[in-house]
């Protein structure tokens, strides 16, 4: 006999995302899911945008780490409570780990959440965390083939940030190609270039995430 | 490897079916994956035929539909299904576009004998 179902697999993942979304809109915080490979260069991102930002907002981190503390130890300095989330050989964080690592912050006084996810493009990009938008970081050391492999996180991306644009000259990726791949696959997203360690374009990455944070 | 997550709700979802169902062999799961979810099929059969031992669905066939890529375009409002995931609407041009299919992780049904 056949019994129909017709359900969405990920139904479980998806209701809790739905429950961090809701208390998140509640206490008013924005929350900024942020996938790239290993390496792009998410926790530099991460630590001059805290170091820019950290007088001008109240500012939570969330560290997914497949192991160790080591993105969170370099996070320390900067006085904004860290939470880091070890998925144990996991490739993506859940909306179940966010959910129960949301009551460590005070989210009575908090503006902005920036949960950096485990390095990986393919998988972090199914699972719903109950972020208010993700942000896809690349960088010119990966190759310029990024957004025609991994469509899925290029077309739900908010922003894209492409990082170390200082470096373009010593690597094989083509901008122009870049460029077309990212608009056959998402033409609406804003792409900024930027270089976290030379401080390229990081204005106005600081001016847009600002803007996003001021009008949640 | 998200294959490995979404296999382990798949078979959680499949074993309270099959325990309120009263069923005692679950024989066949009916599955529909959208391409952008971007499994690869030998990967998940792999990781679905390890999770199910011991369980009722132990021996069940696993039947995997991969669903194309589809948008609507907001520009010229017509529907286009994609194979090579360019998101260009084909008739106006425009990248103004909704995904229509393509991000599903659908149990359909599953198919068993009662106890």
């Amino acid at each position: 006999m056949e019994i129909k179902i017709m359900k969405n697999v990920l139904d479980r993942n998806k209701n809790k995302a739905n429950e961090v979304r809701n208390l998140l809109k509640e206490k008013n915080v924005l929350m900024v899911n942020m996938i790239s490979s290993p390496g792009a260069g998410k926790t530099t991102l991460l630590e001059k945008t805290l170091e820019n930002l950290k007088d001008k907002f109240r500012i939570g981190v969330i560290e997914g780490d497949i192991t160790t503390d080591r993105d969170a130890q370099r996070l320390k300095g900067h006085g904004v409570p860290i939470v880091v989330i070890n998925t144990e050989g996991g490739c993506h964080l859940d909306s179940h780990s966010i959910s129960k690592v949301l009551p460590e912050f005070d989210l009575e006084n908090m503006d902005v959440i920036f949960v950096e996810n485990v390095g990986n493009l393919v998988c972090p990009s199914h699972f719903d965390l109950g972020e208010t938008f993700k942000l896809a970081l690349v960088s010119t050391t990966e190759g310029d083939d990024k957004p025609i492999k991994y469509p899925m996180l290029f077309r739900e991306a908010k922003i894209i940030l492409l990082n170390k644009i200082d470096l373009i000259e010593y690597t094989n990726f083509n901008k122009a190609s870049f460029h077309v791949d990212l608009n056959n696959v998402n033409g609406k997203v804003p792409l900024m270039e930027i270089s976290c360690t030379r401080n390229i374009g990081m204005d106005k990455w600081y001016n847009w995430i600002s803007k996003q944070i001021s009008s949640k | 490897m998200h294959e490995l997550k979404i296999a382990e709700e798949l078979i959680g979802i499949i074993t309270e079916v099959a325990k309120s169902e009263n069923l005692k062999k679950v024989t066949k799961v009916n599955i529909q994956f959208g391409k952008m979810i971007m499994i690869v099929p030998d990967v998940f059969r792999f990781v679905f035929e390890g999770g199910v031992k011991g369980t009722v669905a132990k021996s069940a066939k696993l039947n995997l539909e991969i669903l194309p890529v589809k948008f609507a375009c907001n520009k010229c409002k017509e529907e286009t299904e994609i194979d090579d995931l360019l998101f260009v609407c084909p008739y106006c041009g425009s990248n103004d576009l909704d995904l229509t299919q393509g991000r599903e992780t659908i149990i359909e049904s599953i198919e068993g004998e009662k106890c």
